[in-house]
């Protein structure tokens, strides 16, 4: 069963992990409340902070880089759709006819 | 998790139902992908009745998420300890996930609470019912999650306990709860914080 096996992190490296996460939530609600400071520049590094934490609980925690690559694939080509969808109707939202 | 094993004899390489699973987060993707691009529609728009900037509690937000986060942690950890065939740790962890997915729960529910006692509800105006009808269906992932954690932790009591045979059962749970989490980073990023 367990051919090619790839060893997984241990509980340590987890919860270092885990800290890191809970840093980059910290930062994100840090931002929140000096968007007076930060300005413009907020919106994307929260969007930036969000998609360094979905990377990570995706990679690590569901494991998803050691995974064979039909599996990436299939989650990849959801995630692409999605954004596909999104972007769409994002730029129909910002046209005109969008009322 | 046992996701570095591959399987030979599977025509794709991957364990069958595991595919399974990850083609049906995949399907969730969509969904969530659907509530999010309509709620985005609707937000920053001037409606009628009062907004939600006025209601929601940032810090009460935050607290829920990150307990939410470390759910993932306990989770993950549950999974290690199965593969060490540590019975006692596995439904430790598996338990202390579920706890951590109620309290994420409850502070929802407590939450939706405040908004409505403030005027804030499902029928207010267009915003307020995505806003509802997002959250609400992330809140119902997490309840489903928490009943199964139960349920594994339940088949856990038994005497055989959980096996590294049936694990595959303790991942498919881990790959829906740490879906669920990965939700939420999104839905706290875009709901809450821009």
């Amino acid at each position: 069963m367990s051919e090619n096996h790839i060893d997984h992190p241990t509980p340590k490296k987890y919860v270092q992990i885990a800290i890191v996460l809970g840093i980059l939530t910290a930062i994100e609600i840090a931002l929140y409340y000096t968007e007076d400071i930060v300005g413009v520049f907020t919106d994307p590094i929260l969007i930036i902070l969000a998609v360094g934490k979905f990377i990570i609980v995706v990679g690590w925690f569901m494991h998803l880089r050691f995974e064979n690559k039909m599996v990436n694939r299939f989650f990849t080509g959801g995630m692409i759709l999605a954004l596909v969808l999104f972007a769409i109707v994002m730029i129909e939202r910002a046209s005109a006819n969008f009322s | 998790m046992s996701s570095s094993h591959s399987y030979p004899h599977e025509p794709t390489g991957v364990e069958t139902r595991k595919l399974g699973m990850w083609v049906f987060l995949s399907t969730e993707i969509l969904f969530f992908g659907t509530l999010i691009t309509t709620f985005m529609i609707f937000k920053g728009r001037d409606f009628p009745g009062i907004k939600l900037t006025d209601v929601y509690d940032i810090p009460f937000t935050s607290i829920s998420s990150f307990i939410l986060l470390m759910s993932s942690l306990t989770m993950v950890l549950a999974h290690n300890a199965l593969e060490a065939k540590d019975q006692e740790k596995t439904r430790v962890w598996l338990l202390a996930t579920a706890m951590l997915g109620a309290v994420f729960l409850a502070g929802q529910i407590y939450e939706f609470t405040e908004f409505y006692h403030k005027g804030f509800e499902l029928s207010t105006n267009i915003f307020s019912s995505t806003f509802y009808v997002l959250t609400g269906f992330h809140g119902l992932h997490v309840f489903i999650g928490v009943v199964l954690l139960l349920a594994l932790w339940g088949i856990g009591q038994r005497q055989k306990g959980l096996t590294l045979e049936g694990g595959m059962n303790l991942e498919f749970v881990a790959l829906y709860w740490h879906f669920v989490d990965i939700v939420w980073i999104v839905l706290f990023t875009v709901v809450y914080l821009i």
